[in-house]
């Protein structure tokens, strides 16, 4: 058994992009591969994300296809789908081939575009992104994701008085830490009334209580601790990924707003690495949805149940609050391109436990803890990452 | 008026089952005689304990809201603004159509299918 280091990270800025996948991929891939100090030959395989390229750009075969782009032509390439949790997929199982010892040096990567540069419209992309629901027993009703996180959360709101002034808070917490992140698709700060404002999507969520469509690459390279230690490279630790899945439907969850499949990854994650949710710094979760944050944050354990939304608006989980989460903006104002969204979170993890986060490091960071959900929460990964010692 | 038997396909309630009885506005599910588990979405084995002895049910046509959001932004093929809820009915739970304002909580009675592009969807009401 061999411990796993993320030896290098790049990432492209989330937002709009013209290029086709293979180059914005470069864009992230090369850089990653730069920070880690290896070249081409150095790395034995390519784990890749990517949930809809076959849906939204007619593509397919995708991952030697970017391996050819990048100089990886040769190597084992597999892809992961599991809806937006996607590339932590990928993460975890070149984690596994790292600490087996099947490979020492891979690449893992995340590429997508959904913003309407796809030429895809916003009904046409909110129908692709429904196709991550039942076939036969919930699209039929017209479900949308919004509208799966606004069942959620009205129920959370119904049991724990959750608010709504509580969602936009979060909205506002995460536009502000994307203000400070020169990658994030929004790099405005906005408020409670303009959130509140907004029109709605899906009751209780406004326009800005959604991430928005996204273009994106983001990519690390793993590394045994041996071969990293053998790069020119800053490493990280990789002390602990769980994953876990959930019914589908949601109707047939057992408590839907408890989110299981989050609970039940942290539990692994935090296991592995030997660790509680007290002893996280800074922690990068799946904000689909200002909703979304609420439920994760109590799932996770970094608060209390119920107390998500009144923790967000007392600023417990801004920058320079007890436990800061969403630093980098998140996918709310940092932007959400589905594949590239788990591997971007390990990104920003990296920096902020190297020192390297700028305006929005988050003092003393050790351990941070990456939370990405897939569907209706039915897949969700959480990985534990610790300063290398 | 039809035997829930006619749904069945070798003894069995399917996805084409369910959607067939959903078109002559009757709400199935199955139940599980193993862990007790009733579900509105037939599936080869229970989602709880696996079994695969799941038989089948008619579901009550009384509910109550679990919870729900009215869509305004819809995918393609669909038509905002619409309500979709978490219905509870008897010792299940069905996704469904809302056809009036509710909140989590109320009283809402099976009203049949309403059509879709992708097929019929319970409604409430």
């Amino acid at each position: 058994m061999h411990d796993a280091r993320i030896a290098g990270a790049g990432m492209t800025p989330f937002g709009v992009h013209e290029s086709t996948l293979p180059e914005l991929f470069a864009d992230a891939a090369l850089p990653a591969m730069d920070d880690a100090g290896v070249a081409a030959a150095d790395v034995d395989a390519f784990y890749l994300g990517n949930a809809m390229s076959g849906q939204i750009e007619g593509e397919s075969h995708l991952a030697p296809t970017l391996a050819s782009h990048v100089g990886l032509a040769g190597v084992p390439c597999q892809r992961f789908e599991d809806a937006c949790a996607t590339s932590s997929n990928a993460f975890k199982h070149a984690v596994r081939a790292v600490e087996s010892g099947t490979h020492d040096v891979v690449l893992v990567g995340g590429v997508e575009r959904c913003s309407p540069e796809t030429g895809k419209a916003t009904d046409e992309m909110t129908r692709i992104f429904a196709s991550a629901a039942h076939g036969t027993y919930e699209r039929p009703t017209g479900i949308t994701f919004p509208g799966v996180f606004a069942l959620l959360t009205k129920r959370h709101m119904h049991e724990h008085g959750t608010t709504e002034e509580q969602l936009a808070e979060v909205a506002v917490k995460n536009h502000y830490h994307g203000s400070l992140n020169p990658r994030a698709h929004f790099g405005k700060e906005t408020s409670v009334e303009e959130v509140l404002e907004g029109p709605i999507v899906a009751d209780p969520f406004h326009l800005h209580d959604c991430c928005p469509f996204s273009d994106g690459a983001a990519a690390v390279v793993v590394a045994s601790a041996e071969a990293a230690a053998e790069l020119d490279c800053d490493p990280v630790a990789v002390a602990g990924v769980g994953h876990a899945t959930d019914v589908v439907p949601i109707a047939d969850k057992v408590h839907p707003s408890m989110t299981r499949s989050a609970r039940d990854a942290a539990s692994q994650a935090y296991e592995t690495a030997g660790i509680g949710p007290d002893d996280v710094d800074v922690v990068e979760l799946h904000d689909c949805f200002t909703g979304a944050e609420v439920l994760a944050t109590e799932a996770l354990g970094l608060v209390a149940e119920g107390e998500g939304g009144p923790a967000a608006a007392a600023g417990r989980t801004s920058l320079g609050g007890e436990i800061p989460v969403n630093p980098s903006g998140g996918l709310k104002a940092k932007g959400h391109p589905i594949g590239a969204t788990g591997v971007a979170q390990l990104v920003e993890l990296t920096e902020q436990l190297r020192g390297d986060a700028g305006d929005r490091q988050v003092e003393a960071a050790d351990v941070g803890l990456a939370h990405n959900l897939g569907g209706d929460a039915a897949t969700t990964l959480v990985t534990v990452l610790e300063v290398a010692r | 008026m039809t035997e829930l038997t006619d749904y069945l396909t070798d003894g069995r309630l399917d996805a084409d089952g369910w959607t067939a009885a959903l078109a002559d506005d009757r709400l199935l599910g199955q139940a599980c005689p193993d862990c007790d588990h009733v579900t509105a979405a037939p599936k080869a084995a229970c989602v709880r304990c696996g079994s695969r002895d799941l038989e089948p049910v008619e579901l009550p046509e009384e509910g109550t809201v679990y919870s729900a959001t009215r869509i305004e932004v819809a995918p393609e093929g669909f038509e905002a603004p619409y309500t979709v809820a978490l219905v509870t009915v008897g010792d299940a739970r069905v996704t469904a159509r809302i056809d009036a304002d509710v909140e989590i909580g109320d009283d809402v009675r099976f009203r049949g299918a309403t059509e879709s592009a992708e097929g019929p969807a319970p409604k409430f009401g």
